[in-house]
């Protein structure tokens, strides 16, 4: 043992000094944010803001801020175009929360039968319910296959037909010939983990370039200095450093904001940064009320319970053992559409019908259903039901709510993914900003996203974003200059967070916004549910001044990490609430009680001739773009007109609106 | 083999840090490095559901469970090479697997 122990001191200091090492070691020139001879040389410390927390001040041509799909994918475009890139993550590339989209990705490749991405259009456009923006639809559908094929050129492990081309299958309300020629087959998928996949081989081909990664840096605030983006300012969270990224070009591909609700599909890590650092820099948000559910979401857990267990004769149970469905949907009763299952189960919960201690979910039964059946037709639900909500499927019923799965909505950008305002009616780009992923809106979800469409989203708009900054700037540019103290506010935040000494923990603070969420600004919206939820809010978001923390150290204090994130969620889920109870319609995911039909400019259930065109503040077919004030949690709401044309008229005849029935 | 003890215990006092863990971190390390196997000890054997709520054996539900491969993981029916295992995971309108639904 002493020898082994004698031999690794020896081999250490052999690893120091570069003469004995082979020469395949010293040619590696991936730039990662440390090295064994201490951080690179090249990042300047100063005083500016703070004696009591230096900067580290970098300069690139690009800094992407999240590693997801569509992050690295901008990041690896921007560096193969030339430029010297940073990626800033709060989490290691493969850690984010692209590797749980386990569902496919869709492109008119035409491999299964005839297929046209002009049909895929018509279809996104139709989906999402005439929000969507029609010249960014088609950008994305025309690139969809030259991206699936770049995928699959870059060694992701698609399935494959017998042939040997791509495998699709029948996914996410697509069809034929414009709705008229039947399903259409065109979700691509690797085995069951496509998400999974997509962010290996994306990290993997980054790799190949000198991407600068600095992980687990948490993004605090936009650097904004008249109207024009001029970087980011990031905690270090592995030895408490404050790093400032001055870069020409900034691109926001933070993910979404799941977590404001109780329920949600999505990681602890999506909680909207993105969003909230756009909002504190005083530009707006677009569309965040629009929130996809799904009816069937394991309660504590937040796994979706396939609805195929109420297709096999599964029900939902109330804590009066009623099947509750049969007064809601006479006829269909548990197969009814998601949203009708959704909005039953929660009126039964706000009715007080609801089971566990909280009387806040209801229970799926399955254990009335032959055991055998069960295992034939959902093989594994047994292990699904133990592993996330510890009953056995054939004794228990499962506890189940309606869960938060996607947010349409995020930060506006036009097709090119440069963000963009609205000032006097017209759409205005912010020099040096762009967004891509989940947490920009195109809009090619619009007000309901299809399965399938957003890994599509990821690539497309990532590489887009690239483009047009390979497209505008030349690498090596010379930085416009930036304030010495630029992100003080951002420091003087995170130096009151870390020494916050009020009554309340991040942990309540953060449940109580959730279950407010969850009760009032969920499936279920009515105009007085919805403005006793926004009070509601608006109190819970007064609480955050008096918040408490307990870790008072700068390294890796995870405390202040999550009242930072809480801070970002907050921001968020005030914009969500507001402009859900502005929004005096229902369309796509938002769906209201009290005002149960679109409001269009025309009435398109009747012919349009002989009808007058509403002006665009009497109809609500446009986008919500909110402002908040982050002192006072206030929100402020404009609108912006939905972009009916697409790029080329000849090539892609825009889709009218009509009214959308599957 | 004392001699690690003695160097790791005098090397973690001097930087501070607690004891015991380290101490017991270096026999085990010992044990393994001295060359053999613990075989007086069970095998370690990880857990996966709460004990006695599943019934069924960890052997025979493996073969039946759904991640089971097909033959030249090429789908009988379908002909589909390299797809996913088990049932048709679209065959209730969203993806399914697992009974888990992962997109819809």
């Amino acid at each position: 043992m002493a020898a082994v122990c004698a031999a690794s001191r020896v081999l250490g200091r052999k690893i120091v000094s570069s003469t004995a090492l082979p020469a395949v070691c010293q040619t590696s020139n991936r730039k990662l944010h440390f090295s064994i001879y201490g951080k690179r040389g090249d990042a300047k410390v100063s005083d500016a803001i703070s004696t009591q927390y230096p900067v580290v001040d970098h300069e690139f041509d690009a800094v992407v801020v999240g590693a997801g799909g569509a992050g690295l994918r901008a990041a690896f475009g921007l560096s193969e175009a030339g430029f010297n890139t940073a990626c800033v993550t709060k989490l290691f590339p493969t850690r984010s929360h692209t590797v749980a989209a386990q569902g496919g990705i869709n492109a008119a490749l035409g491999n299964m039968e005839e297929d046209d991405w002009r049909w895929h259009f018509y279809d996104t456009v139709k989906g999402s319910d005439w929000l969507g923006d029609q010249d960014a639809i088609h950008y994305m559908t025309e690139q969809a296959p030259a991206a699936v094929v770049e995928l699959e050129n870059f060694g992701m492990p698609f399935s494959r037909t017998e042939e040997g081309r791509i495998y699709q299958r029948a996914f996410g309300g697509q069809s034929l010939k414009f709705g008229k020629g039947g399903q259409a087959h065109r979700c691509c998928c690797v085995a069951d983990r496509t998400g999974h996949s997509l962010l290996h081989t994306l990290y993997g081909r980054s790799l190949r370039y000198d991407t600068s990664y600095f992980v687990e840096y948490f993004a605090l605030d936009l650097l904004m200095e008249d109207g024009e983006c001029k970087g980011v300012i990031a905690l270090c969270m592995e030895d408490g450093s404050i790093h400032r990224f001055r870069a020409k070009n900034t691109v926001i591909a933070t993910g979404g904001y799941g977590r404001t609700f109780f329920s949600c599909t999505s990681a602890h890590t999506s909680t909207g940064d993105g969003n909230a650092m756009v909002t504190r820099a005083g530009l707006p948000c677009q569309d965040l009320e629009f929130v996809q559910f799904h009816p069937t979401g394991i309660y504590g857990a937040g796994c979706l319970i396939t609805e195929g267990c109420r297709g096999e004769g599964g029900i939902l149970i109330n804590s009066e053992g009623e099947r509750f469905m049969e007064r809601y949907a006479p006829n269909a009763k548990d197969l009814a559409s998601r949203d009708v299952v959704s909005r039953s189960m929660t009126i039964e919960i706000r009715e007080g019908r609801g089971v566990g201690p909280d009387k806040d979910h209801v229970y799926l039964q399955l254990h009335h259903l032959p055991p055998q059946q069960l295992a034939a037709h959902l093989p594994g639900i047994s292990e699904t039901a133990m592993i996330f909500a510890g009953v056995d499927v054939t004794k228990e019923p499962i506890p189940v709510l309606p869960t938060v799965h996607y947010n349409m909505g995020g930060i506006p950008t036009n097709y090119k993914g440069q963000v963009i305002t609205h000032k006097d009616g017209e759409d205005m780009v912010v020099p040096g900003l762009y967004a891509c992923g989940e947490a920009g809106c195109a809009s090619v979800h619009g007000a309901n996203r299809l399965g399938a469409n957003s890994l599509l989203d990821l690539v497309v708009f990532g590489r887009a974003c690239a483009l047009t900054i390979a497209e505008i700037n030349t690498p090596g540019e010379k930085l416009s200059p930036l304030k010495p103290n630029a992100g003080e506010a951002s420091v003087a935040n995170l130096d009151k967070i870390r020494f916050a000494d009020g009554s309340t923990r991040t942990s309540e603070i953060r449940l109580n916004m959730q279950k407010t969420m969850q009760s009032h600004a969920a499936v279920f919206r009515t105009g007085d549910v919805l403005k006793e939820g926004c009070d509601k809010m608006d109190s819970v978001y007064k609480s955050l001044d008096d918040i408490k923390t307990f870790d008072r150290g700068i390294v890796w204090n995870t405390d202040l990490v999550e009242t930072l994130e809480l801070q970002n969620l907050m921001l968020n889920a005030v914009q969500t609430i507001v402009g859900a109870e502005a929004r005096k319609e229902s369309r796509g995911a938002h769906a209201r009680e009290d005002f149960k039909d679109r409001v269009d400019e025309y009435d398109y259930t009747k012919p349009l001739q002989g009808q007058v065109k509403k002006p665009l503040e009497q109809h609500w077919r446009k986008h919500t773009l909110s402002y908040v004030d982050p002192k006072t949690g206030k929100v402020t709401l404009e609108y912006r007109p939905v972009i009916d044309n697409s790029l080329n008229a000849e090539d892609c005849a825009a889709i009218p609106p009509a009214i959308r029935s599957y | 083999m004392s001699l690690l003890r003695v160097y790791c215990t005098t090397v973690f006092v001097k930087k501070g840090l607690f004891l015991e863990s380290t101490y017991t971190a270096c026999q085990r390390t010992a044990g393994y490095a001295s060359g053999g196997v613990a075989k007086d000890k069970a095998p370690l054997k990880k857990a996966k559901t709460p004990q006695g709520r599943f019934d069924t054996d960890e052997i025979e539900s493996k073969s039946k469970d759904v991640s089971e491969r097909f033959l030249d993981d090429v789908n009988p029916e379908t002909k589909e090479k390299g797809g996913p295992r088990g049932p048709e995971p679209t065959r209730y309108g969203d993806w399914e697997r697992k009974g888990r639904c992962i997109d819809f």
